[in-house]
């Protein structure tokens, strides 16, 4: 009886997996495409043939991190269907994005991700990826990444650990010299940074600071408490809250008795950025300002916040494209294919997937029409200079860092998000 | 033909394929879900002796996976400069999740069931949110990354997945040979007995409360073996790996395959782990590619778990692949005459 | 001292949520000596069914005047009446076919009731927050040195009032003494001539309208809801219950009371991250050395 079962069992998995890697093909127009994913699951690994490239796309792009996830995926999604229309390699290869979701139960899951990284680097038709979308996913990544030499690109990692000090040092010591992770937006302590000096140009002197406790929130938090107190400024205190937690009335009652003339968050609208501004009406605290990072640039925050967003100031780690002149023709195009306005990190998204297609497609030529190695392609993605793309220049420092980082800052005014200004930074 | 029938053979077959099977499929994908799949059926081995055998519901069981991924974490990595070995972290990490069974079970096992339930479940929210909170030996969100990796007589396992399910491969064997000893011995029969009536059970001289605490500290032992193993594999251990999900998600393996029962046990975490891995994301590219039908089935994780509990416990309670003694337990109550049939039959079996 | 006195009533009004929640909790507990998982969930589709019940009046700010009585009385009957339909088929679907079974049985299928109905709304309103309209105004009285918000208010006194209407209907009429007698000796009850279904269903009508009131109430007073706000509320007001002795109805109110005050004054005191540890180890420590909580009487292990 037994016996039976776990033989059941065994056949049902081995059916179920018989395509190596679980790339999901979302446009109906590269349908045709996923059907050339089906190798033979016996494929030995490292053995590159076909026609077809794969990039790997790690987002999240269910629960509560789709709203902002979603669109960061079409970006990419565009950059590969762009190049393929236009004849990328001449039209010889085939490029397909295998795209991956690394939420679990609605919320970014830095285990799902490492899970999602090993069937990439397991496909050996993956030559690149693009993704993660949150820090603490990047972190269980890049050491995958950096042993298997697969090049990744994020559009949206801020924190700093990623790729400088002795944290980053920890996430690539399978191989030291090797660098394969990049990063097209700026870090956390330059967005930190650049927020401390927004809020002391508002003229705000006193700021409690509260953090979600997580990679993303804690990280910015502290840089911003480090830079709001060097520019002169005085942090009353600095708080963690819980996951999942729905009242914050008894902290915002605490941090009304010091009197704070600006309450500054590190997290994201699904773990407490909304709800937080909302309350602090309940204690008295409406008139206070209110600044974050990029995790509350989304709709929701000012559907959870109501009329209290009014008055809140964030940052988004990348240039407001719909600003750039540079993103024009991109954001047409966006709009014309998905129906729907542009996401914050969508031209980010799109213009690494572009490093990353120039890339391969470089190897490819030096190859002699061959298919490129992961390394070769690794080595055109650090060697990028000046690459002309949506969100200005791109090039990237020994780190894997972006050279000229650029990021909006924005206001919510009468019910609406106000870019204020863009600023790029010099690093 | 008579080969096929027997256990042992059986048992022999399926290790055969088991070693073979990486070596046939040689797909890396395929290879690190059984290495991943593989850390869930240590799971579920260990918390069939505390639900299974025990009777005991633990509904906190991800909180001992913790203690035994941090222990590896923070006893085998640059976090402190500790790099003990992994083959001595295997036993040192069990040992400490014990320590925990034993010194959460000690004040808390004379409690009634369903009260223990909600303790444990307690304490599996109270474990990660202090891991979180410690950030300055933790490492807080970022959790402690950069875990030593085991060596074999010289052989470092490196990143490829191979090395680690033939580790994972060997663990599941042992627990396997470990939780089926334990059953037959004295110990074991002393659990079914609690199980069954603790009542009467005290009164044939068991005595519940260390037996009950026995249960506890070896299915806490178990999820030590596999957070090192896990940890080791995965490179990383973070607060947001242990919630009450994987709880349920390890608690729905036992009653999808069989509480009680060894193949069950593994059976209902293979197809669990293949569900959440490969069938919905495949069904679900299937519906939208092929039939065009918007659905994402991912998404839907949490329905399908709860419908396995709910329907399994209304229909089916002795699970997929049960044992026959529970099964006519868990039929007792309701008046299904194949249960009492079945009861009968023990009953006579028993007798005679 | 007045930032404590602020943080009480922060505490009762976040306790009072807990306590309409414990109320249900310790209710099915009593009679059935279910640990009814699924409630918290009941109770986040409390908010759900109200918020539905807003959009349909076409509600999306602040109400003023004689409307306003009518619109939350009409918001609070309808939550209520659906969360309660919606206990009575769980517990006819998912619990009276192991009601004589072993009690892990209903327990396990309970936990997965509680994932189904999770999903369900996710289903329904996505996986983000969803903003909540501000119904009630939020006026605050000043009381010395305090102030309270007239939504605190509503909380503190819903949940008195509820529990008070209860215990005198538990208390004063049939219904509630076929309550008592199935809670103590359910075959007896049976020969005594009470219709246990009948009762038990009424039984979770009653705990599950209660939570739906509870959603309402909860969707005033924070402004929003999400599909998993039942995980955390559910296993804090099941605390609350145990606290207060689970079973007694007054017992549940002051355990609510109990642990939203924890709450704040963890906040206040040490900080916010340590609230759940500090509430959870609370729930532990009670269940070791005093199983029968605050009020209850001592459980013997039933044979």
């Amino acid at each position: 009886m037994c016996f039976r079962f776990l033989a059941v069992v065994l056949t049902v998995v081995l059916a179920a997996c018989s395509s190596p890697s679980t790339s999901t093909s979302t446009t109906a127009s590269s349908a045709p495409a996923a059907d050339a994913s089906a190798a033979p699951a016996a494929a030995p690994a490292g053995d590159a043939s076909g026609d077809t490239i794969k990039i790997g796309v790690d987002l999240p792009v269910s629960g509560a991190d789709a709203s902002i996830g979603i669109p960061t995926q079409n970006g990419a999604v565009l950059a590969i269907e762009e190049a393929n229309k236009n004849g990328f390699a001449g039209g010889k290869f085939k490029l397909q994005a295998a795209l991956l979701d690394d939420a679990v139960q609605g919320k970014h899951d830095p285990a799902a991700g490492a899970q999602n990284v090993k069937t990439f680097i397991a496909d050996s038709d993956v030559l690149g990826m693009i993704g993660p979308f949150n820090s603490n996913v990047a972190k269980s990544e890049i050491p995958l990444t950096n042993d298997a030499g697969l090049v990744q690109i994020s559009p949206s990692n801020t924190s700093d650990g990623l790729t400088v000090g002795d944290a980053a040092k920890a996430l690539r010591s399978s191989h030291p010299d090797v660098n394969a992770y990049f990063r097209v937006c700026t870090n956390d302590s330059n967005q930190g940074g650049a927020l401390a000096q927004f809020a002391r140009k508002l003229k705000y002197g006193k700021a409690f600071i509260i953090d979600d406790n997580e990679t993303y929130g804690k990280g910015l938090a502290d840089s911003f408490e480090a830079h709001f107190t060097k520019l002169g400024g005085t942090a009353l205190g600095h708080e963690h809250i819980t996951a999942n937690q729905q009242d914050f009335k008894a902290l915002l009652t605490k941090i009304k008795s010091l009197n704070p003339d600006l309450i500054f968050f590190g997290g994201t609208t699904s773990t407490g950025g909304g709800l937080i501004r909302r309350q602090m009406g309940d204690v008295g605290l409406a008139k206070v300002g209110y600044m974050g990072g990029d995790g509350i640039s989304d709709p929701e925050f000012l559907s959870t916040a109501g009329s209290l967003a009014d008055g809140s100031y964030f940052s988004v780690a990348a240039p407001d494209a719909t600003r750039l002149a540079s993103a024009k023709t991109f954001v047409s195009a966006y709009t014309a294919r998905f129906k729907s306005p542009i996401g914050g990190y969508s031209a980010s998204a799109y213009s690494a997937t572009e490093v990353l297609i120039a890339a391969i497609a470089k190897a490819i030529a030096a190859d002699g029409g061959k298919v490129p190695t992961r390394a070769e392609v690794l080595a055109n993605v650090a060697a990028t200079k000046d690459f002309a793309s949506p969100i200005g220049q791109i090039g990237f420092d020994k780190n894997g860092d972006i050279l000229s980082p650029a990021l909006t800052l924005q206001e919510v005014k009468a019910g609406k998000v106000v870019t204020v200004d863009v600023i790029t930074l010099k690093s | 033909m008579t080969a096929l029938r027997n256990p042992r053979w059986q048992t022999f077959a399926l290790l055969v394929a088991a070693i073979a099977l990486p070596l046939i499929v040689r797909n890396g994908a395929f290879t690190n879900f059984l290495t991943d799949a593989g850390a869930f059926v240590l799971l579920a081995l260990g918390l069939n002796i505390v639900v299974g055998f025990a009777g005991l519901l633990d509904l906190g069981y991800a909180a001992f996976f913790a203690i035994g991924s941090y222990a590896y974490a923070m006893l085998a990595s640059p976090q402190f400069g500790i790099h003990i070995p992994f083959w001595v972290m295997l036993f040192v990490a069990s040992a400490i999740a014990a320590i925990f069974g034993i010194l959460l079970g000690a004040p808390t096992l004379r409690l009634r069931g369903d009260y223990l339930a909600i303790v444990t479940l307690g304490f599996g929210e109270i474990v990660p949110q202090t891991f979180l909170n410690l950030a300055q030996w933790t490492g807080g969100p970022n959790g402690i990354g950069s875990l030593d990796q085991p060596t074999f007589f010289g052989y470092r396992f490196g990143f490829n997945v191979t090395p680690y399910y033939y580790l994972m491969l060997a663990l599941i064997v042992l627990a396997v040979f470990l939780v089926g000893n334990l059953r037959d011995s004295r110990l074991g029969r002393s659990w079914m007995a609690i199980r069954e009536d603790e009542l009467a059970a005290a009164h044939m001289g068991i005595n519940t409360t260390s037996a009950k605490l026995a249960a506890f500290a070896l299915g806490a032992s178990f999820s030590g073996l596999a957070g090192v193993a896990y940890g080791a594999k995965l490179q990383l251990v973070s607060p947001d790996q242990f919630q009450f999900n994987v709880s349920v998600a390890i608690l729905s393996m036992l009653v999808l395959g069989g509480m009680g029962n060894i193949p069950g046990v593994i059976v209902g975490s293979l197809v669990i782990s293949s569900l959440d891995r490969f069938i919905l994301p495949q069904a679900t590219s299937f519906l939208q590619n092929s039939v065009h039908v918007n659905v994402d089935l991912t998404n839907s994780r949490l329905l399908i778990y709860g419908a396995i509990l709910v329907l399994m416990m209304l229909f089916r309670p002795e699970g997929l692949v049960p044992s026959r003694q529970r099964a006519a337990e868990l039929h007792a109550g309701t008046s299904d005459p194949n249960a009492v049939a079945q009861e009968q039959e023990l009953y006579t079996e028993a007798v005679s | 001292m007045d930032v404590f006195l602020q943080q009480v009533i922060n505490g009762l009004s976040l306790g009072g949520i807990y306590a309409l929640i414990a109320l249900g909790y310790t209710m099915v507990y009593g009679i059935i000596e279910l640990i009814n998982f699924a409630h918290g969930d009941v109770y986040t589709l409390g908010t759900f069914f109200s918020l539905a019940v807003l959009t349909l009046l076409g509600v999306s700010g602040e109400v003023h005047g004689p409307a306003l009585i009518g619109i939350v009385v009409l918001t609070i009957a309808v939550a209520m009446l659906l969360c309660g339909l919606t206990g009575v088929i769980i517990e006819r679907l998912a619990y009276r076919r192991l009601r004589n079974a072993p009690r892990l049985a209903p327990l396990i299928t309970a936990i997965g009731m509680s994932f189904i109905l999770e999903n369900i709304m996710q289903y329904w309103r996505g996986p983000s927050p969803i903003g909540f309209p501000q119904v009630v105004p939020n006026p605050t009285f000043h009381l010395g040195p305090v102030e309270i918000g007239a939504k605190q208010l509503l909380v503190i006194v819903l949940a008195v009032v509820m529990m008070i209407v209860l215990q005198l209907f538990i208390f004063n009429t049939k219904l509630g003494k076929a309550m008592r007698a199935t809670a103590q000796d359910r075959d007896a009850a049976q020969l005594m001539g009470i219709n246990i279904n009948t009762t038990i269903a009424l039984t979770f009508l009653i705990g599950s309208a209660l939570a739906g009131a509870a959603g309402f109430v909860s969707g005033v007073y924070y402004g929003s809801t999400w599909f998993f706000n039942g995980f955390a509320a559910g296993l804090k007001a099941f605390t609350a219950a145990v606290l207060g002795g689970i079973g007694n109805l007054a017992g549940a109110m002051l355990g609510g009371f109990l642990i939203g005050l924890i709450e704040s004054l963890t906040t206040q005191f040490i900080s916010d991250q340590w609230s759940n540890v500090v509430v959870f180890s609370v729930l532990v420590l009670v269940l070791i050395f005093r199983p029968s909580g605050l009020l209850g009487e001592s459980l013997p292990n039933k044979v």
